[in-house]
């Protein structure tokens, strides 16, 4: 199947639900609302597409917004293989809550975890939210954000550097 | 002048207990655990394609190395962690050794009267037998006084495996004395005499005291209640210095004591050779062929290391009850043929 | 330390001898929790947080994390060129195979592509390496069961694949490869008659292998019917790699999605039905007779096209002469300083690729800086560390390191 053939089908069948349908070098972007992110995942799940290769967050601080992204695709059927989907939603950056996929896609149960201890996006409805990677005390400082930034040190004395 | 000095000598060396419990016991037992030990680390390292041991004097083999262990176990800090049973710890590896080598002291080397080590060798198989079962609960006593989630659990692993093989062993070991009809190791072997040795006669209870043996000393493949990668050594996790070389070597020097009976029951003691009179030709040899016959079943049992993977505890259970005490009464059944048929 | 339940009487241990910072909590009194914790030797360096009943598992609850290197905030603060020996860390072992992804999602972003014979390069060097991952694999898997032999057998035959990659780029273990475009550098002369001879060398190990470990009866006996886990449930765990194909499911990046040349290569790709640990090992030993075949025929073209470029021709052009020079003699690329601030088109990029354990997936998003504004990487044994809470629970103690070797879960790969 190709990326166009696939963006016609979403079209189709998610109707409304929709809101963007973008073609990237290597996956098919479609953006839906924060509200409508488990309906869209279940149609996506009778359609055919069954695992989640990677769940991904991207801060925007100056939109001040986050976005998460489902990467999805198929393992049992042939032609939805060859195609990978992504599913996002943006969520405000103040306060990122969102329903969590683990009821759909149980494969994206500990990549939820590690955006939760990255840039503190909680997941309603997870069945186990802790950190997966980091202590307690650096999670809750929300790392991958943009306005954590990791204090470098120079070996010249007062050389001024980019990061502070 | 010369001659008496010698004969006394002689005469005090080979004085059978002391011989036999000190001389053959412990300083036996620490020379042959240290070649089984060697051979098992050279034998695993050209199956393995590379040398082994080498360097501390290569045209020994490298042999000094085990040697340069020992010392180094000797001199070695002992720690003893805070949370443990202190007066079961110390004590248990030692006492471990000390039992381990009794048996030696029960059992004939030597046709002759005058060098047994005890006056009547009348029940010395079932003497020698019994004291061989005592070892392993000692080891049960370790995990407990370790106090060590690991300890314990590689030591309920050596308590199931001791119900198990205990009794193939027991069994399979007295298969001679069901053909001989006396529990006495000197009529025994000299009903072997020349070469009708038991292992060729009944090959099915040699076998199932080959792999009763391999169960209770933790050789390959059953190496179940240290294996290194559930616990971490089982019930000798938390040793270090001369303990956990106590621990370690009274593996080899109890796979040993059972190769000692073994060679003398099933493998002929001293058969081919009839031992003259006098305390070279009638004791020193006799004993030195039971050593090595001894020493080649150690051998036999630590080629295997490099062969073999880990049975699963239950699989390990499984192969006891269902297979080897089975063979165990076949062997048993078949010696009780054999004293029919006046065959011994 | 946590409290016992069967508690610490014996001489009275811990009543009153609490040590400072300890955490006590409690635990039902019928489970019996062991910590397989990063000291431990059959753990690598993972804790896995064990609750028995008796012998059997109850639970099993994955503790990731001791070897996280924040290789993602790391990508964002480095100019484009340098992830990639940062990345390829990640896996050292396999490391063609690592960076390669990113390396393609570079060029999706930028819109070049690499010549013909740099694609053929970057193939044999995957190939070699998938074979050194999958020895080293085995070799540790044979050493979870006890058997050391296997384990020094496949080290010592990994060396030769070792030394193959250290001819063709100059290390043994961290090439650095790929670059955005082509190579680095070019093969050597008598490269080909030493691959042939590596290739007919595994070939003979492979069958020595097979008597002593995949035949042997006691491994079978530990392996058979041992974490087995089904089609439908492979698929919805995720999971990735010879563990999926062991499963039934037919799934390679190679064939559903081929990157670089493999739609023109000849090749197979095993599939077992029977998903237990046996199978697995079954499809990572044929897996190493395919790569096999794979590199006779990728070092036979390179023999025929002698003499074509390792980089793009427009980028040959813009060389400076010293660098000309340097290239048409030793067939070794020098990149010019600009590569170290070169800006790419803003845009957003999803690249795949096939390593020894599994699907690597990178997310590239660029914002048209000199930075990559955000590198998302997902590694096979992050997808499958799933297992551990899904499939273990139900077995023995004693299979536990069953399972996880013969998932081949590398924890530095997972953390990252």
């Amino acid at each position: 199947m190709k990326p166009e053939e696939l963006a016609e089908l979403l079209k189709n069948t998610l109707g409304g639900l929709a809101k963007e349908v973008t073609l990237w070098k290597g996956y098919v972007e479609v953006l839906v609302d924060v509200d409508s992110v488990a309906a869209v995942a279940s149609k996506l799940k009778e359609l055919g597409f069954d695992h989640v290769k990677s769940v991904t967050a991207s801060d925007y601080p100056k939109e001040s917004k986050i976005r998460v992204t489902y990467h999805v695709s198929s393992y049992l059927r042939e032609d939805l293989a060859k195609v990978i989907l992504g599913l996002s939603v943006d969520l405000p950056r103040d306060n990122p809550v969102m329903e969590s996929l683990t009821g759909v896609w149980r494969s994206s149960e500990f990549q939820e975890r590690e955006v939760y201890e990255f840039f503190g996006v909680t997941f309603r409805g997870h069945p186990d939210l802790r950190p997966l990677l980091l202590i307690p005390e650096l999670a809750e400082k929300k790392v991958l954000r943009k306005d954590f930034i990791v204090k470098e040190e120079s070996i010249y004395e007062g050389v001024p550097h980019r990061y502070q | 002048m010369i001659g008496v000095v010698l004969e006394t000598l002689l005469y005090i060396i080979a004085y059978p207990p002391l011989w036999q419990v000190l001389i053959v016991g412990f300083a036996g037992a620490l020379l042959v655990a240290m070649v089984a030990i060697w051979f098992e680390r050279k034998a695993a390292a050209r199956v393995q394609r590379r040398i082994g041991p080498y360097w501390a004097s290569p045209r020994l083999g490298g042999f000094m190395t085990i040697v340069a262990d020992m010392i180094r176990y000797v001199t070695q800090q002992v720690i003893i962690p805070f949370t443990v049973d202190r007066l079961a710890f110390i004590v248990t590896p030692v006492a471990v050794l000390v039992i381990t080598i009794l048996p030696l002291a029960f059992v004939p080397l030597s046709p002759h009267e005058i060098y047994w080590p005890v006056a009547s060798m009348e029940y010395s198989l079932l003497i020698a037998l019994a004291l061989t079962t005592l070892p392993p609960l000692l080891t049960v006593v370790l995990g407990w006084a370790s106090s060590n989630k690991f300890s314990v659990i590689g030591s309920l692993r050596e308590s199931y495996v001791i119900t198990a093989y205990e009794l193939v062993a027991i069994l399979a070991l007295l298969a001679p004395a069901a053909a001989t009809l006396s529990f006495n190791i000197a009529y025994i072997v000299e009903a072997q005499h020349p070469i009708k040795w038991f292992a060729i006669l009944n090959p099915l209870a040699f076998l199932a005291a080959f792999l009763a043996i391999l169960m209770s000393t933790s050789a390959f493949p059953f190496e179940i209640p240290e294996s290194e990668h559930e616990v971490v050594a089982g019930p000798y996790t938390e040793y270090s210095g001369i303990l956990y070389a106590l621990n370690m070597g009274g593996g080899y020097i109890r796979r040993f004591i059972y190769a000692m009976l073994v060679a003398l029951v099933f493998l002929g003691g001293w058969a081919p050779y009839t031992p003259g009179s006098g305390p070279l030709t009638g004791f020193i040899v006799p004993s030195l062929i039971v050593l090595i016959k001894a020493c080649l079943i150690v051998f036999a049992m630590s080629f295997l290391r490099s062969v073999y993977g880990r049975y699963r505890l239950d699989q390990a259970l499984d192969a006891a009850w269902r297979l080897a005490l089975p063979l165990a009464l076949l062997g048993l059944g078949w010696s009780i043929v054999l004293a029919y048929v006046n065959l011994i | 330390m946590k409290e016992s339940p069967i508690g610490t009487s014996s001489g009275g241990a811990l009543e009153g001898r609490r040590l400072e910072g300890m955490i006590v909590r409690k635990v039902e009194r019928e489970l019996y929790e062991v910590f397989i914790g990063p000291q431990h030797p059959g753990s690598g360096h993972m804790r896995i947080i064990v609750r028995l009943d008796g012998d059997v598992i109850v639970e099993a609850d994955p503790d990731i994390g001791y070897v996280h290197r924040t290789m993602e905030k790391l990508s964002e603060v480095r100019e484009w060129l340098k992830p990639i020996p940062l990345l390829e860390r990640m896996t050292i072992i396999d490391a063609c195979n690592v960076t390669l992804p990113y390396v393609n999602a570079l060029e999706k972003l930028m819109d070049k592509s690499p010549p013909p014979r740099a694609s053929y390069l970057r193939v044999l060097l995957c190939e070699i390496n998938r074979i050194a991952s999958h020895l080293y694999g085995m070799g540790i898997f044979g050493v979870f069961l006890g058997h050391s032999t296997i384990y020094m057998w496949a080290f010592g035959d990994r060396e030769v694949f070792v030394e193959l990659a250290e001819i063709l780029t100059g290390a043994r273990l961290t090439h650095t490869y790929p670059i955005p475009g082509g190579v680095r550098r070019d093969m050597p002369q008598d490269f080909p008659e030493m691959a042939r001879r590596a290739v007919r060398y595994m070939r003979r190990r492979l069958e020595e292998y097979r008597k002593i470990f995949v035949d042997n009866p006691v491994i079978v006996k530990r392996l058979d019917g041992v974490g087995v886990i089904s089609k439908s449930k492979a698929a919805e765990l995720g999971i990735v790699g010879p563990n999926v194909r062991a499963s039934g499911i037919k799934y390679d990046v190679r064939l559903v999605e081929p990157y670089e040349v493999y739609d023109e290569l000849d090749f197979e790709i095993p599939v077992f039905e029977e998903g237990d640990s046996l199978a697995r090992t079954w499809v990572r030993v044929e897996e190493i007779k395919q790569s096999l075949n794979i590199i006779e025929q990728a070092v036979e073209w390179l023999e025929r096209h002698k003499g074509e470029h390792i980089i793009p021709v427009e980028d040959y052009n813009k060389l400076p002469k010293l660098h000309k020079e340097v290239y048409e003699k030793t067939g070794r690329v020098k990149l010019l300083p600009i590569h170290a601030s070169m800006k790419i088109p803003p845009g957003k990029a999803l690249a795949r690729g096939e390593m020894g354990r599994g699907e690597i997936v990178y997310y590239v998003e660029s914002d048209g800086g000199t930075t990559p504004y955000r590198v998302r990487v997902v590694t096979p044994s992050a997808r499958n560390a799933m297992v551990f809470k899904y499939i273990i629970p139900g077995h023995r103690l004693m299979d536990l390191p069953a399972i996880y070797g013969s998932i081949d879960y590398f924890p530095p790969e997972s953390d990252r």
